[in-house]
């Protein structure tokens, strides 16, 4: 008998009293003023927030954010300040170094400042491995809670996806809270 | 004395130590009330995600089977693990056909379970832990004392020293923003390089196949950006029915674990990409059998958040070395027992049934009811102490006679005028780091007699 058959076996013979699914009997925390919900969030999680403005240009925003970024990685169409495409490179080893990475969030959660974000460019590697990271995103894309945002219905249309909440961050040591463990030492979304 | 009693002897014996432990476990507890209290549905969410793991464990054969064909559509190798032994066995052959020799793997408390590492490293494959608190352990060649903050006993000083001796740091900087920053650089060049990854599992969807991985660090996705393999360990238990009960769990994971909103990456994995090739180790290791314990079979909705460690108030004085079994804490007590008695029970005088670790696990665990079950078993499994068990049928004796109660306690009023080396003595474990309470000058017995007790 192989394992996996041993293993449904003995789950079979040890099975518990079936029990139901249960169905929801509350209604989740829900915000009034979603932007504004958004920008609060977005700072406990360390996260910067912008608005893009009718008439202003992302790229003059992007740049305003990050004067000193030398290499901008972006494969996104009208970001022009990009120096780089990201899915032009052979190896993603060749991203290390990268200053600032641009992406295209799909919609953000207000309960925790999540932004999911699916694999859009060649390597993934690239929403991590950059010092600081912006994400797009569509200010009216926004759902109050974890329900809502896994009730989208095209959730599931991913190979890889992340909820990214801020920068990345550790306490490891002494519980002391630090910016920058592995990935962006930097998050500002931009919401259009 | 039991087994964790004597470990814990070394921990307490400095005092500004374990009050500084005990002080930075109670801040996470701290921490995980003021999101629990953010949440006005918090206690209608904790019941539901308690009845969505008891339904799952109901049907595990059928929701692991339903995640198995998903991932297999997907284009996920799934493999199945009877025991640790036939895990690492699986692990190693992978790696050996991709003739990997380098591997950097995130947290998990299955590869610990396991002792993959050491498995690893005795076939020439070097295993590199990602996360800053284990990567600290490792590098002090100690276990993790947590299964969440592994290096929450450890000293900003003390991982300033590992550093200047494993990374070249500057003498005397124990600044953690400064050690955090060359472990990141240190750390990206196994990233970089390394030739296998490896995670953990949080949640698997079984309806989608996908699996997910919660860290703060982004260390799980760094290590499977470069790498041509990635291989996903999980315990049988990980599986969810689909995204509607996923949503429960993410959204008290990372409240009761760290007291935040949720982890800065909750990773979401699918499909292999271009390129990568992607296995799922299923691991039962004794899980099966705790699905026949009728009285412990709660244990299966653990979803190792860690916050009944956090909150527990032996735990937080005794630190996580006190324990015997690898997982400490109310969670720990519990797995050890299941997994072996005899190696583990030594774990169950360290619970006061205050029963915090029960009102805080986001499944609504019965913790401290299930170590209060297990002790009253200890007598059947020829595990009870000697000495409790004699002194418990010297009580019996007692009790059951009113007069002799009675005079026992007018006698035990003669204690207070005992010199101290009588009362506080080696022989008597109960006197060793307590005292006595002053006794009051009436019992109420006396008191009820004389009309002296007023409704």
């Amino acid at each position: 008998m192989s394992s996996r058959d041993d293993i449904l076996a003995r789950l079979q013979a040890h099975a518990i009293t079936p029990e139901k699914r249960p169905e929801m009997d509350f209604k989740p925390l829900a915000f009034d003023n979603p932007v504004e919900q958004f920008e609060r969030i977005l700072k406990v999680a360390g996260a910067n927030s912008l608005r893009l403005e009718p008439g202003q240009d992302v790229n003059d925003l992007i740049r305003t954010a990050y004067p000193e970024a030398r290499t901008i990685a972006s494969n996104l169409p009208g970001i022009t300040c990009a120096t780089v495409n990201p899915d032009l490179l052979d190896d993603p080893r060749a991203l290390d170094g990268t200053d600032v990475a641009v992406i295209r969030g799909e919609f953000g959660v207000l309960e925790n400042g999540m932004v999911w974000v699916k694999q859009q460019t060649r390597y993934k590697a690239l929403f991590f491995i950059s010092e600081a990271l912006v994400i797009l995103l569509d200010r009216r894309a926004l759902v109050n809670n974890m329900h809502e945002a896994y009730a989208r219905p095209d959730f599931d249309d991913f190979g890889y996806g992340c909820f990214i909440a801020g920068p990345s961050k550790t306490a490891d040591i002494e519980q002391a809270l630090v910016i920058g463990a592995h990935g962006a030492r930097a998050v500002t979304v931009i919401l259009e | 004395m039991s087994s964790h009693a004597k470990a814990a002897e070394k921990f307490i014996a400095d005092r500004e130590r374990t009050a500084w432990h005990d002080q930075a476990l109670y801040f996470v507890r701290e921490k995980r009330d003021r999101m629990a209290q953010g949440v006005p549905e918090w206690e209608a969410l904790r019941e539901m995600a308690s009845r969505m793991k008891r339904h799952t464990i109901s049907r595990l054969g059928y929701y692991l089977e339903m995640f198995e064909r998903h991932a297999t559509a997907n284009g996920v190798h799934v493999h199945w693990a009877k025991d640790a032994e036939e895990h690492n066995r699986i692990v190693y052959e992978i790696i050996q056909k991709h003739g990997g020799k380098r591997l950097v793997k995130s947290k998990s408390m299955l590869a610990e379970e396991c002792g993959l590492t050491p498995y690893l490293e005795a076939r020439g494959v070097e295993a590199v832990e990602s996360d800053l608190g284990e990567r600290i352990m490792q590098l002090m060649g100690t276990p993790p004392s947590h299964i969440v903050l592994p290096a929450i006993h450890v000293k900003r000083e003390e991982v300033g020293k590992v550093f200047e001796r494993e990374l070249n740091t500057e003498l005397d900087n124990s600044d953690p923003t400064y050690l955090t920053h060359a472990a990141r650089k240190s750390l990206r060049q196994n990233f970089l390089h390394a030739d296998i990854a490896m995670t953990g599992v949080n949640f698997a969807v079984a309806s989608s196949g996908a699996f997910v991985v919660c860290t703060n660090e982004g260390n799980a996705d760094m290590g499977t950006s470069f790498p041509k393999v990635h291989i996903a360990i999980m315990g049988l238990e990980k599986v969810v029915p689909d995204y509607d009960a996923l949503a429960l769990y993410v959204r008290l994971l990372a409240r009761s674990a760290t007291g935040q909103p949720s982890t800065t990456y909750t990773s979401h994995y699918k499909k292999p990409v271009e390129g990568q090739e992607m296995h799922i180790v299923i691991v039962d290791n004794g899980r099966s059998d705790i699905l026949a314990n009728a009285a412990h079979v709660n244990m299966l909705k653990c979803l190792r958040c860690g916050s009944c460690i956090n909150t527990c108030p032996v735990y937080r004085r005794t630190g996580g070395y006190s324990y015997s079994y690898f997982i400490p804490g109310p969670v720990g007590i519990n797995l050890g027992m299941l997994k072996s008695p005899e190696k583990y029970a030594g774990n169950l005088s360290a619970c006061t049934l205050c029963h915090s670790c029960s009102n805080v696990c986001p499944a609504k665990i019965d913790l401290a009811e299930q170590i209060y079950r297990w002790r009253q078993d200890l007598d059947g499994m020829h595990l009870a102490s000697k000495e409790k068990k004699f002194i418990d049928k010297g009580l019996k004796f007692v009790m059951e006679r009113p007069s002799l109660f009675y005079a026992a306690i007018k006698a035990g009023r003669t204690a207070e005028h005992m010199p101290r080396f009588v009362l506080y003595n080696r022989l008597d474990a109960w006197g060793i780091g307590r005292e006595l309470p002053d006794f009051a000058p009436e019992t109420f017995n006396a008191l009820w007699k004389k009309g002296k007790v007023k409704e």
